[in-house]
């Protein structure tokens, strides 16, 4: 007999989301087969030692447009564990709302000195931090005038940790109608980075974003 | 850092989408094809090889175009390289059991080993889906063919349509001998694949 869980939520006004989203409810795992459900990741060490700083593409190289800002943040389980030796796959647009990524039709303005893309690996405590340049809102639904606020793409994977997020920023004006904001309630406040003074750093902005792997799959080796 | 109310845990980072533009910068091949190494490198995993294919569909049955999707398995013997299994001399020191694939289009390919049967299982391939519009999904891919499928837990708890929607079915052999699954992965709509629930079960 089949047991339901959770039935996801469609994102309000995300056309995707509502192409995308299983109608019926998610289906239980029966307890035997649980465990088999948890994806082990095996230590990625992908990243180069310039990919924190995504501010320039590369060492050398002028500053993209825009406001360099630090991202830093520890990641840990639900029970407070540190989540050491994890790969956070790190994108995000440009100053002018673009992706160096050839799918991207926007046709919004390329900065040749900022590449979008990095990868950072946590520390033995389970710290990361990155440099990137703050990135810029843009017209997701241009026929009701939807915007995607500022926000940055992370994912991160490490053991039995698997999170795709979102780091968005304080006081965005688009925060409020973001399809995937929404569907958060509340809970969107976990979302948002926490600023930082960074007059001693070479960045203007600083922003403090704690990831919280969520789920038994995060503790299920410990 | 907030809690949850009444619990010791901490809250939990929403998951949200990938977005349409997951990298396609950070593709690993050796992530695509499990069954080698990497380039001159001797060695390789031991068990049959398979290619599990397909199309990913949205709920009109259009190509789910940008989807990254995540593989899990357990190797030809049926173990799982998990910390678990630590020391297990049935591990395959060649063999991870986690793959990826980003695919542009919707349709999919990813080459492996046929995992082994484990823990009275059927032989079965954990699915993890992050696409525009949705966060993580997951499911499990079963193989036509195998009697276990008949008692399969996961299988069992299923009514007859959706075990078909998890069933690949064999499409023949390549030129190297590579045996050939297809299952179309349909994320809404009418023959939706079941996906489960991860963080209730």
């Amino acid at each position: 007999m089949t047991q339901f869980g959770r039935q996801l939520g469609i994102g309000p006004t995300d056309n995707t989301s509502d192409q995308r989203t299983p109608r019926k409810p998610l289906r239980l795992i029966p307890s035997v087969a649980r465990e088999s459900f948890v994806p082990v990741v095996p230590a990625r060490y992908v990243t180069r030692t310039h990919e924190w700083d995504m501010t320039r593409i590369a060492p050398g190289r002028p500053r993209g447009d825009g406001t360099p800002i630090e991202v830093t943040g520890t990641l840990r389980n639900q029970n407070g564990t540190p989540i050491r030796d994890a790969l956070i796959e790190i994108w995000n647009a440009n100053h002018h709302g673009r992706y160096r990524h050839v799918e991207d039709a926007s046709g919004l303005q390329l900065d040749e000195n900022f590449f979008g893309m990095g990868r950072v690996v946590t520390d033995e405590d389970g710290n990361y931090r990155f440099w990137t340049i703050s990135p810029g809102a843009y017209l997701a639904r241009p026929d009701i005038g939807r915007w995607r606020p500022k926000h940055i793409h992370l994912s991160v994977s490490g053991g039995s940790a698997r999170l795709i997020t979102q780091m968005y920023f304080p006081d965005e004006p688009n925060n409020a109608s973001d399809p995937m904001a929404l569907l958060m309630g509340d809970g969107f406040e976990n979302n948002i980075g926490k600023p930082y003074e960074t007059s001693d750093l070479d960045v203007d902005e600083g922003y403090r974003f704690d990831i919280v792997v969520g789920g038994r799959n995060a503790t299920f080796f410990e | 850092m907030t809690q949850d109310n009444g619990s010791n845990l901490l809250k939990a980072t929403n998951e949200d989408t990938s977005g349409p533009f997951f990298p396609i910068y950070f593709q690993d091949e050796s992530l695509e094809d499990l069954t080698v190494l990497g380039p001159g490198i001797v060695g390789a995993p031991s068990g049959q090889h398979i290619i599990l294919c397909g199309r990913v569909l949205d709920r009109h049955g259009n190509l789910a175009n940008g989807v990254l999707m995540e593989f899990w398995q357990a190797n030809a013997k049926g173990i799982y390289n998990s910390p678990a299994n630590s020391g297990n001399p049935d591990l395959d020191p060649w063999f991870n059991g986690y793959g990826r694939v980003r695919s542009a289009s919707g349709e999919y390919k990813f080459c492996t080993i046929m995992p082994g049967a484990s823990d009275n299982r059927a032989p079965n391939i954990t699915i993890t889906l992050f696409s525009d519009g949705i966060s993580r999904i997951v499911t499990q891919v079963f193989f036509e063919g195998h009697m276990a499928n008949e008692t399969d837990p996961v299988l069992k708890s299923l009514d007859t349509d959706d075990q078909a929607r998890l069933i690949a079915r064999h499409g023949g052999q390549t030129d190297d001998g590579a045996e050939i699954y297809r299952l179309d992965i349909v994320m809404a709509g009418a023959n939706e694949t079941p996906f489960f629930d991860d963080f209730e079960s």
